[in-house]
């Protein structure tokens, strides 16, 4: 062994008698359990009850010869990845750029192992996020223009997925999707509240802060419900689909915490600001759509990715009201006595799913502070 | 000067006068706009009801309830008394929501309890010096914050609580604890009933004494007040000690004695108190490494080992800072023990569902049930924010 080894093994393990009695206690557990569970996913594990069901999981009970539809949205949210990060990621990082392509080689090595096409189509859906991020990066387009373009991404979503109706979508698919859509609709509304809060009329004030409070102290999967069952009774003709009025309460509820958010940006600019421009005349719209919002938006961008990820994660409640999103298509899975044996595969799938899904989202908000930081300071 | 500017912008006393009422007008539109919402959607979700044949009113709340719930008490009256009991359909609807309440505040008071010890050594284990504990917590938390907390309530109920073994070869651990797919037993208290009133008072000359001892500073009386624990303790065994062990067995037909957790409510309370912790040590990490480094430094050059510097400096200090977000903590735990319906637990939410199933009362049960999560997060804030007031009120800043 290197002395470099050795010292860091004497700094990091066996710095003290403390130390090394935690190390010599601990390691060996711990080699131990990596040993039983890499055992368990290579030799015991029966890993077929994933791959067999892998349409369920990913699209629930989508029909099979629609499947294009979904994967039309692999494609679109992939670009709409790309344009993403090309935006915000900058130039020269070809760590990103490697990182995208080997994550390309393996997604499409993973699903030709199920099936061929689908391996093809991942491969081809990858690709063209890595253009898209390659494009963005070098037209110089305006961020406005690639913003309406990713808003007209996620309605070519919805109207390429919605001809087989509602109630048929299903998956990780689902989960994205809600997730997106329901990240954007609650913008706007939770900037409106945050404004409202902290607006000069008083009536206005009061009702916001009212809003938020309420929303904010009771849970996600009572609003949702309660959304769900008020939709009927509100328009008894009209047969509003689940997932639309799932979505409703969805963006209800977060739309509070946004507000929060976006208050605690608008707390950071300077009031100076605010002074000299109401003594240069402008009118409170133009002062907060010109001045105040890009300023205090640009703060708070980390915590609403980071919100992104809340969302994503209370998107499993929406078994409330009888959707199958990711984690429900697994328990379905599970239901079937067939796979009943097989409770371990399919959590360990679903957990790395999901930890991949989170980790890469709080990777970003972590990453978006820095780069935020770095421009500020 | 002043009139000079407002001339300059055009506002004269008419205009002024203008802008003020307007400004009134906007204020009157806007609570007018809200109310008349408000009451539309009253108006709107009354009118469908009645469409249904249903009145929107309370009177439910007093009807037999005619389920049952797997656990929850009561209290109701027996006789003069007021019992504690087990809920059964017999009881009222209103009975059955307040046994839901119960359900959902045990598993939060526990969770909250649970989850503040743990949070704060994991968050205490991310800033060790050891590298293997460090990422050993840094992993746990990261885990635990990237995946919903659904899953992790599913898997442990599914994947670790049911998979268990059955309560007849239940493990087994320290003679006393019984893990099992029909829960989790723990050594239960029993009160001796042939125990006299002696004994009764010496027992609580015990307890007296051993609390005046944390309260009351000072080494002289500490140890007077040892010695008087300790003898009292003695005399109540020689006189016979009113309060017995109940340990729970594995017997064929399942475990017996102790006090038992149900299944449900173990892989809830875990899942919980796992994904909790994560936060709180988030929290507490981020408000060590908030303090001056120097106070480190400081107690290292006057000798205090970093044990010692963390137990008298630093967590004294992290535990005022923490107060604040750790009532936000708290609250989202108490609503996420909602969760429970996944996995069957009678929490307050999931008695709300079947309650509102069965009588078609959705409306009035919401009402309920959101003022209910109200007061809870009301109370929390109120309880942490008298102890950060007490804790920070005196001499601090």
């Amino acid at each position: 062994m290197s002395t470099v080894a050795l010292r860091w093994l004497h700094r990091n393990l066996f710095a003290g008698p403390f130390d090394a009695a935690l190390s010599l206690v601990v390691i060996p557990i711990l080699v131990w359990a990596a040993y039983a569970f890499a055992h368990w996913m290579l030799v015991e594990a029966h890993w077929e009850v994933v791959g067999g069901s892998l349409k369920v999981l990913m699209t629930g009970i989508y029909p099979s010869d629609q499947l294009w539809r979904a994967w039309f949205s692999v494609g679109t949210l992939c670009a709409m990845f790309g344009a993403g990060l090309g935006l915000s990621v900058r130039p020269g990082r070809a760590a990103v750029a490697a990182a995208a392509s080997a994550a390309a080689v393996i997604a499409a090595l993973i699903s030709a192992v199920i099936d061929l096409t689908s391996g093809m189509l991942t491969a081809a859906s990858t690709a063209l996020g890595v253009a898209a991020w390659v494009g963005i990066h070098h037209s110089g387009l305006d961020q406005r223009v690639v913003l309406s373009g990713l808003l007209a991404g996620v309605l070519a979503i919805f109207v390429v997925l919605s001809p087989p109706g509602f109630e048929v979508w299903g998956g990780l698919l689902l989960s994205v999707v809600l997730t997106i859509a329901v990240s954007i609709l609650t913008l706007p509304f939770g900037i409106l509240l945050a404004l409202g809060r902290q607006s000069r009329i008083a009536s206005l004030r009061v009702i916001s802060t009212a809003y938020i409070e309420t929303m904010r102290s009771v849970p996600l999967i009572l609003v949702v419900y309660w959304i769900w069952i008020i939709v009927p009774l509100l328009a008894p003709d009209t047969s509003v689909p689940s997932l639309l009025r799932g979505m409703a309460g969805y963006a209800l509820f977060f739309a509070a915490y946004v507000a929060e958010y976006v208050r605690s940006g608008l707390q950071a600019v300077p009031k100076g600001q605010i002074e000299a421009a109401r003594s240069l005349a402008m009118s409170t719209w133009t002062l907060n759509v010109d001045i105040v919002l890009p300023q205090a938006l640009r703060v708070v961008v980390p915590s609403l990715v980071g919100q992104i990820l809340d969302i994503f994660n209370g998107a499993t409640l929406v078994f409330i009201i009888g959707l199958t999103d990711f984690l429900r298509a697994g328990q379905m899975i599970l239901a079937d006595p067939q796979n009943s044996g097989r409770t371990y595969e399919i959590y360990v799938f679903l957990f790395a799913v999901y930890l991949a899904i989170g980790g890469a989202i709080t990777y970003a908000s972590r990453r978006l502070e820095a780069h935020l930081a770095r421009g500020t300071r | 000067m002043t009139t000079q500017i407002a001339e300059y912008h055009g506002i004269t006393p008419v205009r002024r006068r203008l802008r003020i009422a307007s400004r009134w007008l906007l204020q009157a539109a806007i609570v007018i706009v809200a109310a008349a919402l408000v009451i539309w959607l009253g108006v709107a979700v009354r009118e469908a009801l009645a469409r249904k044949g249903i009145q929107f009113s309370f009177g439910y709340l007093g009807n037999v309830a005619n389920f049952s719930l797997s656990e929850g008490l009561v209290l109701s009256r027996e006789g003069s008394w007021l019992v504690l009991e087990g809920f059964s359909p017999s009881h009222s609807n209103l009975q059955a929501l307040l046994a839901g309440l119960w359900n959902s505040l045990k598993v939060a008071l526990s969770a909250i309890v649970l989850c503040t010890m743990f949070g704060t050594l994991v968050g205490i284990g991310r800033l060790s010096t050891n590298w293997l504990v460090r990422n050993l917590c840094f992993g746990l938390v990261e885990c635990v914050r990237n995946t919903p907390l659904l899953i992790q309530i599913v898997f442990w109920y599914f994947a670790v609580v049911l998979r268990s073994p059955p309560a007849n070869a239940a493990a087994n651990w320290f003679g006393g604890l019984l893990a099992s797919r029909a829960g989790v037993f723990f050594p239960g208290l029993v009160i001796h009933d042939s125990a006299g009133f002696a004994s009764w008072g010496l027992l609580a000359t015990v307890f007296a004494a051993a609390a005046a001892c944390v309260v009351l500073r000072g080494r002289r009386s500490r140890l007077i007040l040892l010695a008087v624990t300790i003898l009292a303790l003695i005399a109540t065994v020689i006189v016979g000690f009113p309060l017995g062990l109940d340990l729970p067995v594995a017997t064929r037909f399942g475990a017996r004695g102790g006090f038992a957790l149900s299944p449900e409510m173990t892989a809830l309370l875990l899942a919980i108190v796992v994904n909790s912790s994560a936060y709180v040590a988030e929290i507490v990490r981020g408000a060590i490494e908030s303090l001056p480094k120097g106070q480190w430094e400081a107690s290292a050059s006057l000798g205090l080992s970093r044990p010692h510097t963390l137990r008298d400096i630093i967590l004294p200090q992290v535990f005022r800072i923490v107060l604040p977000s750790l009532a936000n903590r708290y609250i989202s735990l108490t609503k996420d023990t909602s969760l429970g319906i996944a996995i069957g637990f009678p929490d307050l939410f999931n008695v709300y569902g079947t309650v509102s199933n069965q009588t078609g009362r959705n409306l009035e049960g919401v009402v309920i049930v959101m003022l209910t999560y109200l007061t809870l997060s009301w109370i929390i804030s109120a309880s942490v924010n008298a102890v950060n007031a007490h804790v920070n009120g005196r001499g601090m800043r």
